[in-house]
Parts: structure tokens; C-alpha cells; sequence
């Protein structure tokens, strides 16, 4: 993927294009607001990973014009401002996630993954299905080699959620996030026991296990290799 | 008191604005005073004239009846005798030639009417005296008689009031000066406690406070708010330095937990899975500590109260629900049984992402400080305008004395402080709901604790653009 990485704290920035390089991607750096914007604008990319608070133009501003000139490359915005509303406003902006400093490196990694395969424009599919894993997204309903699976509605928005990211690294704060609508980071196992729970509903007593545990990331529906 | 100072000091007083004020007054006071005596003198002279005016008629009358008509000479008889039985009166009687016949004043001209002149003789009080009179034409004798009393009296009246006068005024000045100054260094005084005691407590003693003298007068009442002021920001700053030193404390024990473990690693020269493994547990505890930070974070900025703006309504129901749901498993995982009765279509005012933690939070609490096989129960009830949500678990409950603690930051009731958790889940609990004006009651469950919020029912949609809500400055109130 071809990433522009607007930053400028040129560790950050350092640590960041080194670690999705080694993901295999290509990031090209800015230094500040308008050169950003210069760079964005004028070259093709498949995503944007812009800091807030940037000399020149703030990242908001930045995203701003973007979506004005109606450039609609997928944004992350990567940011030491973590008030609840900063996110809203980030996402209201145009950006398309938001990820705070301190971060996770597999979290950034795995948010990069989502966001540069997510289609250009939201197709709306009837059925998901992965090996022999079907899921009505009308209906509902979910059957695992053929046979019906009956699932909580939390259980079925994980499962829902997992499958739109099939073979990507979803990480935990992105199930609380995206789930339950959890922006806060919960004490206890919330979301192994729910996961442990759709294990046991979709993998339990079959061949191929679709559920996997990234450790150190995340989850993982995919068909085994 | 150096001469300086005292300077300062008098010159101060003229700036106060008591003083100023009193000088006013007593300029208000000086002005009303000469209307006064400006009345009262005119007055009093136009009677005295008024009243010699009248005597001196009445003299002419007798003059004229004791003449008995007997033409010129009559007159000339009568004035002689007046003239020696009536001290103080002037006589004149002349001929139509001009010439003075009788009396004790030289030849005038003959003029009709009240007349004010000079006395001819220098009375015998040595004042500088004149006279006033009336003189008539007489047609009929051919004789003009004039009849004048000395306006002594007239004089001596005018000097006593002007004299009283100014007597009143020195007097009136100086007595407003010297309450006027009495009031103002009162004042002074006052507003000088004021000032020294704001700069003792910009010096650093926060513990002063204004005196209060107790006469319950404006001046009172002023240092009693100001009073309460500066012991709610003592208060405050006191918080501040508590949660300061517990950051310091709480954050210290982790990182020295983390020093240990990496400087151990370095030393003992494992394989290169040891390290991985002291690594992963080094970036678990910098995760925690990190958390802390953002919990506090969290917790400062909800209590600044800017949240509030973006406070909607909020279908509580279904957040309460989902929460729970949320956590379901997590207590089914530990045998406990988590119960939701909530009635659907509860909508309070607030904001989604703080309730949905409160609630997290809150059955957070409840899981991890009952027992396995404990049960919990979550329930809503609506009643008239308010509306009450409980948490309840069978537990061991917290202890009376401790229910009030346990909103404090960084505070847990094992003392050892090595149980899961950094002891800001209740904190932002009270943060959260302090900020939507809702009371948080801890009681007990018998056996187990029992967490009460009451909202105030949400305003129907076409009322809920409304005044916002003013800004809660208290804690969460307690259960007695």
C-alpha cells in the first residue's frame, strides 16, 4: 500500500514508516500541515495517516480540504488529542479511524490492514461466507457446514464484524470500538469471554477452526492455511 | 506608625470613597443650611420693619389726635412733648417753607412715605445707628411731620443672625469632617483586614480567613462569602495536592515493578525467550500504567464539565441492556449470573459514551468484587419525574466508613493495593455522574452492596432544546 504518514515528530514518523515497511508498505513522510497537503494532493495514495496537531495546517483542516477536493483516500487519523470528543470531531472531519498515542503497534498495523481494504464504496452484500461458513446479512441467520447456528445478537454483530474483515487482524479495541460501542478500555475480559462464546457456537466440534487468536494483535477469521 | 505612613494614610482617606461620599453630604448639608438662613434672616428683618413701621403710624396718629386740630402750632405742641417723653423716636415737624419748627432732626425734604437715613446723633451705645420713618404731608396745617424710630435693634438683629450663622457653618463642616474621616478610617481599617489577609494567603497561608466582627452588618456578610470562597478553594487545592502525591505514589510502584523485571532480565543473561517473555510482561505493565494516565485524563475532563454540550437524549434501556450483554459472559465465566430487569423506553439527557462506561464500570465492579457464584442484578425503575437504576451484587459489600472513601481517586479497600484495577472506577463513576447531576447512593444489599443512581426523567423531545443545566460544583451525595 502506498501510505502518506503526516507527522511531525520525526521519531514518530521514523518509528511508524520503519514498522509498516516491514508490513510491506510504502510510506512516504510530510513534515508539516501543507506540505502534507501538497503531497496528498498531488500524487495517488491508498491511505492517509495524519497527526492533529501539525505546524503549517492542523490535521482536521488538512482532512478537511482533502474531502472538499473530493479526494475520498481512506484517513487515519494517528494523535496524542484524546478527549472524547476529538475523536468525533476527527471522524467528523472525514476521517475514517482514529487511533490515539500511546499506540500498540499491531494496533496500527491492524487498523492500516482494515482501512486499505475497505471497498471504495460500501457495496451492500446479501451474504458473507467464508470456507463453509454462511452468514445472511439480512436475515440474520448463520449456518456452519449447513447446519443453523444460533447466536445472541451480540454474538452475531463480533461474528458480522470478523467476517466483513476476513483475513485481516481485527485487534481488540476495534471490536469494543465497532461492537459494543465500548471507547473505553474495560477492565475485565469482555470481549475473550464473547469471543470464547462464538467459539464454541461456530468452531466447536468441526474440522476447521475459522476463529483464530493473533497473540499480541487480535482475532483472525480466516480458513487455515 | 511612621510619618510616611500616617501620610499615606490621610491621603487614602481622600480617596475612599467614604469619605468622599460624606463630604458630599455635608456639602448637600451646608447648602440647605444658607437656604435656611437666608429665609429666616429675610423674614426676620421684614417683620422687625414691618413692626416699626407700624409704631411709628401709630405715633403719627397720636401726634395728629393730641393736636386736636389745632392747626400748626397744635402740632408744634404735641411733637415737643413726644419728643421729650419718647427716647429712641425722631421727631421732625417743619413749616411748608422748609424750616424745622419742633422735634429732634434737621430740615428735610418733605417727602411722603417710609424713609431710611442716618441718625443725627450718635446714640449712646456708640453703635453706628439709623433710622427709619414716615413722613407725611400734612395739607391742611401746611406742616410736614416725619416720625422715625432708631433701626438699632434692626442692626443688632442682622449681626446676631449672620453671627449664628457662621458659627452654624464652622460647626456643620468641621462635624461632617470629623465623621466623615471617623466612618472613612472605620472603613479603612476593614478593607485593610481585607488586604492583609489576601496577602497572607498569597503569601501561602491558605488557612486565613477575613474577620468576621459579628454585628452582621454588609461588611459581615461580605467576609462570610469570602470566607466560604477561600475554604472551597482550599478545599480544592487541598484535592489537588492529595491526588498529586497519590499519582506519585500509585505510578511509582508500577514503574519499580518494571525496573525490577527489565533490570533482572539484563542480568541474568537468559535465552532470548526469557527476554521475549520479560518484554511482553514490561509492555503489559507500561500498558496498565499508561491506562492510569488515561483514566485520569478522562476523569479531569469530565470534571471540567465541557461534556455537556454534546449531552442528547439517550434511550437508557438499550444502553443498559447492551451493557450488560456486554458482560454477561464475563460473569457467566466466573459462575456468576448477571440479571437485567429493565423496562424499555427509559430516555434520560446525557451523553452515550460517559453513561455507557458508568454502567460498565459499575457491573465492572460488582464482577470482580463478589465472590464466584455471586449474582448480579441490574434494574431500572421509572417513578414520576425521576427515574432510579441500580446495580446490586450479593458481595461483601463495602463497609459504612469506607463508602464515602471509595469515590476517591486511586483508593481501593484492600490496602495492599495488588488486586486488579488502579482505583479510578468509582472515581470516574462520581465524575460521570456528578456531570449529569445525578446523586450516586451506596447502600447495603444485605449481604452485598447496592450502587443507586437516580436521573431526572429526560424532557419530551419538543422540550429538550431547553436552558442548559447549571454546573454541578458538589461530589455524589451519600446514603446516610
Amino acid at each position: 500500500m502506498r501510505i502518506l504518514l503526516v507527522e511531525d515528530d520525526t521519531q514518530t514518523a521514523d518509528y511508524v514508516r520503519r514498522g509498516l515497511g516491514e508490513e510491506g508498505h510504502n510510506v512516504a513522510v510530510s513534515g508539516d500541515g501543507k506540505d502534507g497537503l501538497l503531497n496528498a494532493m498531488g500524487e495517488a495514495w491508498d491511505l492517509f495517516i495524519v497527526d492533529r496537531m501539525l505546524p503549517g495546517l492542523d490535521g482536521l483542516s488538512l482532512v478537511r480540504s482533502l474531502r472538499a477536493a473530493g479526494d475520498c483516500t481512506p484517513v487515519l487519523f494517528l494523535t496524542t488529542m484524546d478527549g472524547i470528543d476529538d475523536r468525533v470531531d476527527g471522524l467528523n472531519a472525514g476521517g475514517d479511524d482514529y487511533l490515539t498515542k500511546p499506540f500498540a503497534f499491531a494496533e496500527l498495523v491492524a487498523r492500516v490492514a482494515a482501512l486499505g481494504r475497505r471497498p471504495p464504496q460500501a457495496r451492500s452484500e446479501a451474504r458473507l461466507k467464508i470456507a463453509d461458513l454462511e452468514i445472511d446479512l439480512l436475515s440474520r441467520r448463520v449456518r456452519r457446514a449447513g447446519h443453523p447456528v444460533e447466536l445472541q445478537p451480540q454474538e452475531y454483530r463480533l461474528l458480522e464484524y470478523l467476517a466483513r474483515h476476513a483475513n485481516q487482524v481485527v485487534t481488540r479495541t476495534m471490536l469494543l470500538e465497532n461492537v459494543w460501542d465500548f471507547h473505553f478500555d474495560p477492565r475485565t475480559n469482555v470481549v475473550e469471554s464473547h469471543i470464547s462464546r462464538l467459539r464454541s457456537k461456530i468452531d466447536r466440534g468441526q474440522e476447521q477452526e475459522l476463529i483464530h487468536t493473533v497473540r499480541g494483535a487480535g482475532y483472525c477469521l480466516r480458513v487455515p492455511a | 506608625m511612621s510619618k510616611g505612613e500616617f501620610f499615606n494614610r490621610r491621603t487614602r482617606i481622600f480617596r475612599l470613597s467614604s469619605f468622599r461620599l460624606t463630604l458630599a453630604y455635608a456639602g448637600m448639608f451646608c447648602l440647605s443650611f444658607l437656604v435656611l438662613f437666608g429665609l429666616v434672616y429675610w423674614y426676620a428683618l421684614r417683620l422687625v420693619e414691618a413692626q416699626i413701621d407700624t409704631t411709628v403710624a401709630s405715633e403719627i396718629a397720636e401726634i395728629r389726635a393730641n393736636a386736636g386740630g389745632a392747626g400748626i402750632e397744635g402740632l408744634r405742641a404735641a411733637v415737643d412733648v413726644m419728643t421729650d417723653r419718647a427716647p429712641g423716636f425722631y421727631y421732625l415737624l417743619q413749616d411748608d417753607s422748609g424750616r424745622a419748627l419742633a422735634g429732634n432732626l434737621p430740615a428735610m425734604m418733605p417727602l411722603d412715605g417710609v424713609q431710611e437715613m442716618q441718625a443725627p446723633l450718635p446714640p449712646a451705645h456708640g453703635h453706628s445707628a439709623g433710622l427709619r420713618g414716615r413722613g407725611v404731608v400734612l395739607p391742611d396745617e401746611a406742616a410736614y411731620l416725619f416720625v422715625g424710630l432708631g433701626t438699632f435693634e434692626l442692626h443688632e438683629l442682622e449681626e446676631f443672625v449672620t453671627r449664628s450663622f457662621l458659627w452654624g457653618m464652622v460647626a456643620t463642616v468641621l462635624l461632617a469632617l470629623a465623621g466623615g474621616s471617623l466612618i472613612s478610617l472605620r472603613v479603612l481599617r476593614k478593607v485593610e483586614a481585607v488586604a492583609r489577609t489576601s496577602r497572607d494567603i498569597i503569601g501561602g497561608d491558605l488557612a486565613r480567613r477575613l474577620p468576621v466582627s459579628g454585628a452582621d452588618d454588609e461588611f459581615d456578610r461580605l467576609a462570610t462569602s469570602l470566607n466560604a470562597m477561600l475554604a472551597r478553594i482550599q478545599d480544592l487545592m487541598e484535592d489537588i495536592r492529595q491526588v498529586s502525591s497519590d499519582i506519585a505514589h500509585d505510578l511509582r510502584t508500577p514503574i519499580t515493578r518494571l525496573r525490577q523485571r527489565l533490570e533482572y532480565a539484563l542480568r541474568g543473561a537468559g535465552s532470548i525467550e526469557d527476554m521475549r517473555l520479560t518484554m511482553e510482561e514490561a509492555l503489559a505493565e507500561i500498558d496498565s500504567i499508561l491506562a492510569t494516565f488515561g483514566a485520569l485524563l478522562r476523569i479531569a475532563q469530565i470534571e471540567s464539565g465541557a461534556r455537556r454540550s454534546a449531552f442528547t437524549r439517550i434511550d437508557l434501556s438499550e444502553l443498559m441492556l447492551r451493557v450488560a450483554a456486554a458482560y454477561e459472559p464475563v460473569a457467566a465465566e466466573r459462575g456468576q449470573t448477571l440479571a437485567a430487569a429493565v423496562p424499555p423506553g427509559l430516555a434520560v439527557h446525557g451523553d452515550r459514551a460517559l453513561l455507557t462506561q458508568l454502567f460498565a464500570n459499575l457491573i465492572e465492579n460488582a464482577i470482580q468484587h463478589s465472590p464466584d457464584g455471586a449474582a448480579i442484578a441490574v434494574s431500572a425503575m421509572a417513578g414520576g419525574e425521576a427515574l432510579e437504576i441500580a446495580v446490586a451484587d450479593n458481595g461483601p459489600g463495602i463497609p459504612e466508613p469506607f463508602r464515602e472513601k471509595v469515590f476517591q481517586r486511586f483508593f481501593r479497600l484492600e490496602e495492599s493495593r495488588t488486586s486488579d484495577g488502579n482505583g479510578l472506577g468509582l472515581s470516574l463513576v462520581a465524575a460521570i455522574a456528578a456531570l449529569h447531576e445525578v446523586p450516586v447512593l451506596l447502600e447495603d444489599n444485605q449481604p452485598g452492596l447496592v450502587v443507586r443512581l437516580r436521573f431526572a426523567a429526560s424532557p419530551r423531545a419538543d422540550e429538550a432544546s431547553g436552558e442548559a443545566p447549571s454546573l454541578a460544583l458538589g461530589r455524589p451525595r451519600f446514603a446516610p
